[in-house]
């Protein structure tokens, strides 16, 4: 029975990271349309930030943890000014070309400019210490994960549902015209949904770079590739359904890790993913996918 | 007597004057090139080959594929399997499975059965795959290269992971690769002239539209993604035939990269828009790497920069899409360009 209990609470913490990171992915995909893979590039920017503070000897986590989501958002609000802006209004190919190409130039930026190798970052590793309730195994880490997914998710709600900003960036999910003929600035509307999606990074990266303890190019790519998988399951562009995605991409995870025999170890993601192609065969827009209109919108 | 339309001729002529091309480097190359450049034209034919199979489906159906450097080395590793000797199987794998290791077939059955294998594998993916919206099916090719990935690496005892499989007997040399690719030229051109391929391209202009005046959507798709996998299964038999050993890095995302900004580069609309990128890039990555390797220039002492060219490629793919989202040749194919000089 414990083990169950451990077992679903593993799935939980997995989930809200994924959960978190898909939130991050659909709140750009509602509005624009847009597949943002230089999301994992953000989060690796968060990384080398911390880099960044421990060689200038400031120890101090809050800081540390308060400049990674600052430079997560401010490197989110400049790509948006750079490369996104140009693509607005493309068709959902050029746009997620676009940011694959800007994938690429950030992790070779990192490569060039930084190292190719794993840099150890240890200003983190407070925050995991082992906790016991009632015989239940947990790591601070994961109750921390779990809570900031949850506050996360209800201050987005009450932004999205009680603030006019919040209003405008769910009406321009819909009708993005619209909203810009009641007299809201689209580049506001823009740079609002960037600026959550690198605060929602950002937070990821605490989390993942606590875990990890180093940061190296490659550092946000498997996370973002789940969180990519769990918009899919999910519905791209629905954020319930990213949360859903994320929670349900968790579950499948921890029940493969603890039903695969050991010799299957390595091949824990090829089974993840093949049961997610089976979700898809049934639901091909995904789980709670938003209604789409193909027929003649101009 | 075939009756062509107005349109498959062009296309005939088009990929004529494509070969012609294709031929005048291979000729070069082989009367005035090094060793050296001999081989790195061949990778350019097989880069090319590779991003051919991806414009007939990523150009015709417009939708993104990011898995196209798996079908290759599933292409590669499963003609190196088939076609190496006995001998040299007991000694690289011996903990193969299945008896793999207990057979040899000649170079052209193991390329068929390469290709078969490819062509099921990417049926069977492909009855999901082409039902899926634009952004949903390119995640899930991104999973499928993800996963062929760490099934090479996983099975060592087939694929020996990031280790060489050796012992591959070199059938080809520049010349055969060229006659496959100029075939290659003329397979994707005439599919794009093809009541398919137009089909699938209207779908692609207007779901809705298209869908309305009877296109099978679903079913031309799924034509255009497993003749594309044919394609890249060539393209990694030529690589296995020619360099004699392989290994899983290769055919992962630093390809994929390379393959997608040729093909954007050039325009994945045309069939010349491919040709013309993958020969591009080719040819200006090699420079980028001689800067990467930190030369002397003009009397400054560079410094070594690795990355450069992956920051080339990523930039490569950024600007045209902001610039120019259909590439250079846009809409247009070679032979659009002679008869606008006419007119």
């Amino acid at each position: 029975m414990e083990y169950i209990i451990q077992q679903v609470l593993n799935a939980l913490s997995f989930g809200a990271e994924y959960a978190l990171l898909a939130l991050g992915l659909a709140i750009v995909f509602s509005i624009m349309g847009l597949v943002n893979f230089a999301h994992g590039e953000i989060i690796a920017v968060g990384g080398y930030t911390m880099v960044a503070f421990a060689s200038l000897s400031i120890g101090n986590p809050f800081i540390v943890m308060g400049g990674a989501v600052l430079a997560a958002m401010l490197a989110s609000l400049t790509l948006e000014r750079v490369a996104f802006r140009p693509v607005r209004k493309a068709d959902p190919t050029t746009g997620l070309l676009t940011a694959f190409g800007v994938s690429i130039v950030l992790q070779n930026l990192f490569l060039l400019f930084v190292s190719p190798r794993p840099i150890a970052v240890t200003s983190l590793y407070f925050l995991d210490w082992p906790i016991e309730i009632a015989g239940i195994r947990l790591a601070s880490l994961q109750v921390f994960e779990a809570l900031t997914t949850i506050i996360v998710i209800v201050a987005l709600m009450l932004f999205l549902r009680r603030t006019v900003l919040g209003l405008a960036v769910r009406a321009a999910s819909l009708d993005f015209e619209m909203v810009r003929l009641t007299g809201i600035r689209a580049n506001r509307v823009f740079a609002m949904a960037f600026l959550i999606s690198g605060l929602l990074a950002g937070l990821a990266c605490i989390f993942i770079m606590a875990r990890r303890g180093s940061v190296d190019p490659h550092l946000g790519f498997e996370p973002v590739l789940k969180a990519f998988v769990a918009c899919v399951v999910g519905g791209f562009g629905s954020l319930p359904g990213a949360v859903l995605g994320g929670f349900l991409l968790g579950a499948v995870e921890v029940a493969m890790l603890v039903m695969l025999p050991q010799s299957l170890g390595g091949m824990t993601d090829a089974f993840v993913f093949m049961i997610v192609a089976m979700i898809l065969i049934w639901r091909p827009d995904g789980i709670l996918s938003p209604a789409v209109e193909k027929g003649d919108k101009l | 007597m075939i009756r062509l339309s107005s349109s498959q001729r062009s296309g005939l002529v088009g990929a004529a004057l494509l070969a012609v091309v294709l031929v005048a480097i291979g000729v070069l190359v082989t009367y005035f090139g090094s060793r050296y450049q001999i081989r790195l034209v061949y990778s350019a034919y097989v880069n090319l080959i590779v991003v051919l199979g991806l414009q007939v489906f990523m150009g015709n159906a417009r939708i993104t594929n990011l898995s196209h450097s798996a079908f290759m080395g599933v292409g590669a590793y499963a003609a190196a399997l088939c076609v190496t000797p006995e001998k040299i199987k007991k000694i690289s794998l011996p903990e193969a499975p299945w008896g793999l290791a207990e057979f040899s077939l000649d170079p052209v059955v193991a390329a068929l059965i390469a290709i078969v294998v490819t062509a099921l594998l990417a049926l069977v993916l492909g009855l999901f795959i082409v039902r899926l919206t634009s952004t949903g099916a390119t995640i899930v090719t991104l999973a499928v290269l993800v996963i062929v990935h760490a099934i090479f690496l996983y099975r060592t005892d087939i694929f020996k992971g990031n280790q060489a499989f050796f012992g591959i007997p070199q059938v080809f040399d520049l010349t055969s690769v060229i006659v496959i690719a100029i075939l290659t030229v003329i397979a994707c051109r005439m599919f794009r002239e093809s009541r398919w391929g137009i089909q699938l391209r209207a779908s692609a202009d207007d779901e809705v539209g298209a869908a309305a005046m009877g296109v099978q959507i679903y079913r031309l798709r799924l034509i255009a993604w497993v003749l594309g996998a044919v394609i890249l299964a060539v393209a990694g038999i030529c690589y296995a035939y020619f360099l004699g050993t392989i290994s899983a890095r290769p055919f992962y995302f630093n390809h994929v990269f390379l393959t997608l900004a040729m093909l954007i580069l050039g325009g994945m609309r045309t069939v010349t828009g491919a040709v013309l990128g993958t020969f591009l890039i080719s040819f200006g990555l090699e420079g980028v790497r001689y800067l990467e390797t930190g030369p002397v220039f003009l009397g400054i002492d560079l410094p070594e920069a690795l990355g450069l060219s992956g920051i080339a490629l990523g930039a490569v793919i950024v600007l045209t899409m902001a610039l120019r989202p259909t590439g250079i040749m846009g809409n247009r194919e070679i032979e659009d360009l002679f008869a606008r000089q006419k007119s």
